[in-house]
């Protein structure tokens, strides 16, 4: 840009956008519809090979009190 | 052939890149990090159930104690491994709700 | 021989196809304009083995794939946008051929039309605003002396304590973010507010308390640029950062019927 540039930058608003410098993520929001999340998963690779997925959302949930009945003496465990 | 629907948002998978030099490592920090992100659930559920009112004094007393415990150990495994909690990076996306409660 | 589709990017109006000539489509497809009526669709050839079902649930997920996909869906709609009115298309809008192009444009031409009619002559404008500070945590406890009668309740208080500290700065985080947004609404045309964003993905440690989108028109960015810089000056607590012009992604994305 020149330093000859306005104050009022009316010119530079008028002006072609420019280059497309949209962060990736601000991308991914507005191209996806509903967004894009970073899932409780992580992917183990090792030397550039895909090992183990370890899927945590599947691995922890909490306890609702309300949802489980209380240990009764006598219960199996397991299955 | 209709445009894709998005019901949900895309979640993506995050890559933990090892190589033979990092791995003991890279695990190590993964290993902590579920660990802080189950004691802070434990945490952070405990209060939850001390709210709701249904546990005895004796219960809420050795909850307490547990997790004071828990968060001892943590403190001791993190700075054997010179690590911060920023370094365990538990903020791990929707997880994070259980956290936050639902 | 592979079953080609055709990959859908924008619907533009008032747009001379000369001027997007030199912007490449998927995988270095040209760019093709498909005319219906007023409206213009910009779209280019893909090979459904990349682009069908299949292949598209591993690809979606897949950052490097989506990142190549957006940034060249990204590059047109900004081409477009900078010689017409635009309506971005969500990510990976397929199309059997130009008769099943038309179609679409016809069976959505009035909405495309609102679209089109709302952002003429204007741009979108990102506010993003981050809490000043990463909440100073306290620094842990010293370990207690666990034989001490009800040290496990009292831990348990200080837990609760601390999360009430948390929850209530929160709360006043969520109310200057409600302030901030409506002051910059006032001075823009039309506002929305998208989900804050992950700070893995943004690599800002501090906490994003507000993701808005502005549609302001063409010659009152600057203007608009200044109120942000203003605000962002009288909330200590705060800090703005604005990024724009934008083509009107938030403002004139259709999604599916």
């Amino acid at each position: 840009m020149s330093g000859v540039q306005q104050s009022t930058g009316a010119d530079v608003e008028t002006a072609a956008l420019g280059q497309a410098q949209m962060s990736l993520v601000d991308l991914l929001d507005r191209l996806l519809g509903t967004g894009v999340v970073l899932a409780g998963d992580v992917l183990i690779s090792l030397a550039g090979v895909d090992l183990v997925q370890i899927r945590l959302h599947a691995l922890i949930t909490t306890v609702r009190a309300d949802l489980r009945r209380p240990e009764q003496p006598g219960d199996r465990h397991g299955s | 052939m209709d445009p894709e629907e998005f019901d949900a948002p895309t979640f993506l998978t995050q890559r933990l890149k090892t190589d033979p030099d990092s791995v003991e490592r890279d695990l190590f920090k993964l290993v902590l990090t579920i660990i802080e992100l189950v004691r802070q659930l434990m945490e952070a559920q405990a209060l939850r159930r001390v709210d709701e009112g249904d546990l005895s004094d004796d219960q809420i007393e050795a909850l307490g104690l547990g997790l004071s415990r828990l968060e001892d150990a943590m403190e001791d495994l993190k700075s054997r491994y010179d690590l911060t909690t920023e370094d365990l990076n538990i903020d791990l996306g929707p997880l994070g709700t259980l956290l936050s409660g639902n | 021989m592979p079953a080609n589709g055709l990959y859908l990017f924008a619907v533009g109006r008032g747009l001379d196809p000369a001027a997007i000539s030199g912007v490449e489509g998927i995988d270095g497809a040209a760019l093709e304009v498909v005319v219906w009526r007023d409206l213009q669709a910009v779209v280019c050839a893909v090979d459904l083995t990349e682009f069908g079902e299949a292949s598209l649930a591993r690809n979606l997920e897949d950052l490097t794939w989506l990142e190549r996909v957006a940034r060249t869906h990204n590059d047109v709609v900004f081409a477009v946008a900078a010689t017409g009115t635009v309506a971005p298309m969500r990510l990976v809008t397929i199309c059997e051929g130009e008769d099943s192009v038309r179609d679409r444009i016809e069976a959505l031409h009035h909405d495309l039309s609102a679209a089109l009619d709302r952002v003429e002559g204007r741009r979108e404008w990102s506010v993003k605003v981050y809490a000043a500070t990463a909440a100073a945590e306290p620094a842990p406890e010293p370990p207690d002396d666990k034989a001490e009668v009800g040290s496990g309740a009292a831990y348990l208080r200080r837990k609760r304590a601390l999360a009430d500290r948390r929850r209530a700065a929160s709360d006043r985080s969520l109310h200057v973010a409600d302030e901030i947004y409506g002051a910059l609404a006032a001075a823009a045309v039309a506002a929305r507010q998208l989900p804050p964003q992950d700070p893995r993905l943004t690599g800002r440690s501090e906490p994003m308390i507000l993701n808005a989108a502005y549609l302001v028109a063409i010659d009152e960015g600057a203007a608009f640029r200044a109120l942000v810089q203003r605000v962002n000056e009288t909330h200590a607590s705060a800090t703005l950062e604005a990024e724009g012009p934008w083509p009107p992604y938030s403002f004139a994305t259709l999604d599916a019927p």
